[in-house]
């Protein structure tokens, strides 16, 4: 199992520039996600790295070995295309056979590691359909076992879920996340969806127009997200962002928006006043925030604007001028439109973010994770 | 205001407009293609020479050809030419359609696509001149020169000696064409996933046309094939051009012979009677085409 | 399935593999160019001897010079009689040209809306007939075309020669016309008939000007057809006078062969240059239209 390093990684297409300046480095049999919007250059990386595209600029390593110019054949990667790109012509079992016959495999070992890996992904009865016969689920499964019958160093999973309904990607989540344990191989997934990416890898790195955003451990993402796009794209419900002023009266700091006014902790108006600036975009998990019937100094007012009973609590909407704000309120509160209540976000889940979408409490950390 | 009368038009149309507007295209096709189609019919049994009278003899025509000695060396002429232009036209077509879509990328592609699309959009008499001069049996032929330059020999008198050789070439330049445009529309739908993921799974370029290209054009080069080989039956016009048939008859094919029969002997009977035969052929190869792909699908893929 | 197994190692590729990896790139270019050398000489040498008096190496020019183009103000002629001006023999292949491709044009356009819009019985028959005639070899046609113009009493004459040649383009022109009819709404055309047109009406003012580009494009493909062609001429036009450039090239073929290939080429040139214009300006739509695109696989 190889480990990989990107070095300042570039592609470009004519003026576009679908990768930027990629600085990623992956351990040996270590699971990653390349999370981003689409468009963000995740799969332009993963074509990359196998070796189908050439990086304009930058390099690729894998175990310390510069392979810019090796061919895909010898990079030992398996490839799950989104679209599974399964040969329409050949069986189920040829089109796992194929990478072996053309690295000229005797054909009784064929045999075995065909059979051995459709069993690992449990379709040893589906060997003699084809393609066209199987549905997606089962598509994605042989795509599955062709890439990884060769035995590679390096398994590449291009957005191989988001052609599956939603009960089947739950359980193809589960699956892919037990083979890899089994296997042990160095993955990279790619994806557009952060669930997918949070309960997946043990490390994800967020891009967004071919730049790096954010790398690390899901949780670190979704504690402490380094910029305003990172905290904004991880969680469900969305975190909630409000543009609001620092002012500081009285060595008590205050964070003013359009329609509320909320106290800050010591530690917070030391950390603003330290940056010298006055505009921020306050950002708070709904999860984060309590509703109180009393009135308190650390919250704010507001009514109920929409609420939305998700099952295991109640998703409460309140609008500040223009700007929405959502909290997670438990399943046995009762609340009706109309209703006033005190909003009291957690002091130490608050996240700021300056003009330049920087997190205030975590600027000056490296990139990488 | 006058009340209007209301005239109820119903969907489905009357009689009288269709006519009007379908009268043209009924007038000549019917007075170009189903009278003669026809008429040649009636021809073959006729003797109608330059009097243009005719005169029914019955099947003497047919008799006549089957006497005729040099029938026997046009037939297999026609086969010979029919089958190696063949060859030419899916095989280097083919090549062509490959070597232009995926071995170079688009705008070379497109450059030597265009410039094997000039002799198809070259008039025929033009063209034909190029290849005399390639062929011209002096030392300033190209293939003189280029003969001379890399062995050394003497100039040869091609469309004499080799009048096969040079009928097939010629017509196998234009006709390359028209497989390496269905061709390379067919490659360039093929998805590129699965070009991808045969190179990640270890096929080398020649085993990807291999193993993913070519079973992927298995229909278009069969009809490519059935589709020629009815062209190829039918021409006559670049032979006309170049060696006129000559030496002899030496590359004479049956189309030819029906022309060289009636226009250039007048024997306007005889020729019809030869021309029969190759449209009961042609019958046969439609058939066969109409049977392999099924009607509808042949319309799809005529667009 | 994993277990213990020897890791590979990675190797970056060696400078001979690297070596071999480019010549591997440039080797489908070596085989275009040498493939297509003799089409770009052929060409070639049509440019350069039309406008130089001794080509040496085949078509390396040796003096430029516009005598072989003087066929264009003095007649062409070798001892006997000369050959018909190039002025009058152009202009009979306009008419030619023309005739062949207005005739098209308008049959299909009618022809075109009528299949595409009518439903009357026989439509599929008519449609399935047009294939099938598409098949049929060219010189039973010929020859029965021979009595049926010499009946019509159309034998010899440039127009007559013209209709004849055009019923061939009838069924392929149809059929491109049919498709883009296929693709109008049919809101459009209720829209006229509301207005108050007739079905002529409808067709001319308001369809046709939709169709444009359909019609541009049989317009184009059709004179080309009527201008590049030999046998129709060649076979059914005998006096002199009536000779299309075609007929005229193949004459002095004849006559010029071993002697002037300049004139030749020089004429031949004049000859082709609509094609070349046309060619240049339209080869990426060219493509498509020809293809009309087929499935791979399918």
């Amino acid at each position: 199992m190889a480990s990989i390093k990107l070095e300042h990684l570039t592609k470009r297409f004519g003026k576009v520039v679908a990768v930027n300046d990629l600085n990623l480095e992956v351990r040996d049999g270590e699971f990653i996600a390349l999370l981003g919007p689409s468009g963000c250059g995740k799969t332009t990386t993963l074509l990359m790295i196998s070796g189908i595209y050439k990086p304009t600029e930058g390099n690729i390593y894998f175990d310390d070995v510069l392979v810019n110019e090796v061919a895909p054949k010898d990079r030992y990667v398996g490839l799950v295309f989104q679209s599974y790109a399964l040969y329409p012509h050949m069986s189920v079992y040829n089109n796992i056979a194929f990478p072996l016959r053309l690295a000229k495999v005797p054909k009784k070992e064929i045999d075995r590691r065909v059979r051995e890996v459709a069993k690992l992904t449990k379709i040893e009865d589906l060997l003699d359909r084809m393609p066209g016969q199987l549905s997606g689920g089962q598509q994605q499964r042989v795509a599955l076992c062709r890439a990884l019958v060769k035995e590679p160093e390096i398994l590449l999973l291009d957005e191989p879920l988001s052609n599956l309904d939603a009960r089947l990607r739950i359980e193809t989540r589960a699956e892919i996340k037990r083979l890899q344990r089994e296997v042990g191989i160095t993955t990279i997934l790619v994806t557009h969806d952060q669930v997918e990416a949070m309960t997946m890898a043990e490390r994800v790195a967020v891009m967004h127009a071919g730049v790096l955003q954010q790398y690390g451990p899901p949780d670190e993402l979704y504690d402490r997200p380094r910029n305003l796009f990172v905290a904004s794209f991880i969680g469900d419900p969305p975190m909630n962002l409000v543009p609001v002023k620092f002012e500081k009266t009285d060595g008590t700091g205050r964070l003013v928006a359009q329609g509320f006014s909320l106290r800050l902790s010591e530690e917070l108006t030391r950390l603003l006043s330290e940056t010298g600036e006055e505009e921020f975009t306050l950002g708070i998990r709904p999860e984060d925030v309590a509703l109180s019937q009393e009135e308190t100094a650390e919250g704010f007012p507001g009514e109920v604007f929409l609420t939305e009973p998700l099952g295991g609590g109640t998703l409460v909407h309140f609008k500040f001028g223009e700007t929405p704000f959502r909290v997670l309120a438990p399943k046995d509160l009762k609340i009706e439109i109309g209703d006033r209540f005190w909003i009291v976000p957690k002091q130490d889940k608050l996240h700021l973010f300056t003009a330049d979408g920087l997190s205030v409490r975590e600027k000056g950390h490296a990139e990488q994770g | 205001m006058k009340p209007r009368p209301w005239r109820g038009r119903r969907r489905v149309f009357r009689f009288p407009t269709v006519i009007l507007f379908l009268a043209p295209f009924l007038i000549l096709v019917i007075a170009f293609f189903f009278v003669p189609a026809l008429l040649n019919i009636v021809l073959a049994f006729t003797n109608m020479d330059s009097s243009l009278e005719w005169n029914f003899v019955g099947l003497q025509n047919y008799r006549l050809l089957f006497s005729d000695p040099q029938a026997r060396q046009i037939a297999i002429n026609t086969l010979v030419y029919v089958l190696c232009t063949l060859a030419i036209n899916v095989g280097f077509g083919l090549i062509l359609g490959l070597l232009t879509t995926y071995f170079v990328p688009e705008n070379a592609g497109l450059l030597f696509r265009a410039i094997w699309m000039l002799p198809r959009m070259t008039p025929s008499v033009v063209y034909a001149l190029l290849w005399l001069w390639v062929l011209d049996p002096t030392e300033y032929g190209l293939l003189n020169m280029v003969a001379k330059a890399l062995t050394g020999a003497k100039p040869t008198f091609w469309t004499m000696q080799h009048p096969m050789g040079v009928v097939i070439l010629v017509n196998g330049m234009v006709g390359a064409s028209f497989g390496m445009i269905i061709f390379s529309a067919a490659i360039k739908s093929i998805s590129k996933d699965y070009i991808m993921a045969a190179q990640v799974d270890g096929a080398s370029h020649l085993g990807i046309v291999r193993s993913i290209i070519l079973p992927l054009l298995r229909w278009p080069l069969m009809f490519v094939t059935i589709w020629q080989t009815l062209s190829l039956l039918a021409s006559y016009e670049y032979i006309l051009l170049v060696t006129n048939g000559g030496p002899f008859f030496k590359s004479e094919v049956w189309s030819l012979y029906a022309y060289h029969e009636a226009f250039a002997h007048r024997f306007y009977g005889y020729g019809a009677a030869i021309a029969m035969i190759l449209v009961i052929v042609a019958l046969i190869v439609t058939m066969i085409m109409l049977r392999v792909f099924g009607f509808k699908r042949l319309m799809e893929l005529m667009g | 399935m994993k277990g213990e197994r020897k890791r590979r190692v990675y190797r970056a590729p060696s400078s001979r593999q690297r070596l071999l990896g480019m010549l591997g790139r440039a080797l489908p270019y070596v085989f275009l160019i040498l493939f297509s050398l003799p089409i770009i000489s052929m060409y070639l040498w049509l440019f350069f001897s039309s406008f130089s008096r001794k080509v040496m190496f085949g078509f390396i020019p040796q003096e430029w010079t516009l005598h072989n183009w003087r066929f264009l103000w003095s007649p062409i002629q070798m001892g006997g009689a000369a050959h018909l001006s190039i002025w009058k023999a152009t202009g009979n292949t306009l008419l030619f040209a023309g005739v062949v491709m207005l005739i098209v044009v308008f049959t299909a356009t009618l022809s075109g809306f009528a299949l595409s819009r009518f439903r009357f019985r026989g439509r599929e028959e008519l449609m399935r007939l047009s294939i099938l005639l598409h098949a049929f070899p060219g010189v039973t046609l010929l020859i029965a075309t021979f009595y049926v113009l010499y009946y019509l009493k159309l034998l010899n004459s440039i127009w007559g020669v013209a209709i004849a040649r055009a019923a061939l383009e009838i069924p392929w022109s149809t059929w491109i016309i049919k498709g883009f009819f296929d693709n109008i709404p049919w809101d459009i055309e209720w829209s006229a008939y509301v207005d108050g047109c007739n079905r002529f009406q409808a067709w001319y003012k308001v369809i046709l000007p939709l169709l444009r580009p359909g019609i541009a494009a049989i317009a184009i493909f059709s004179f080309l057809a009527g201008w590049n062609d030999f046998i129709y001429p060649y076979t059914f036009i005998f006096t002199k006078e009536n000779q299309t450039l075609s007929m005229l090239i193949k004459a002095l073929i004849g006559e010029f062969r071993f002697t002037d290939y300049g004139l030749l080429a020089s004429v031949s040139l004049f000859y082709i240059l609509p094609v070349l214009v046309f060619f240049f300006f339209t080869q990426k739509g060219l493509m498509r239209v020809t293809v009309g695109g087929m499935k791979g696989g399918r």
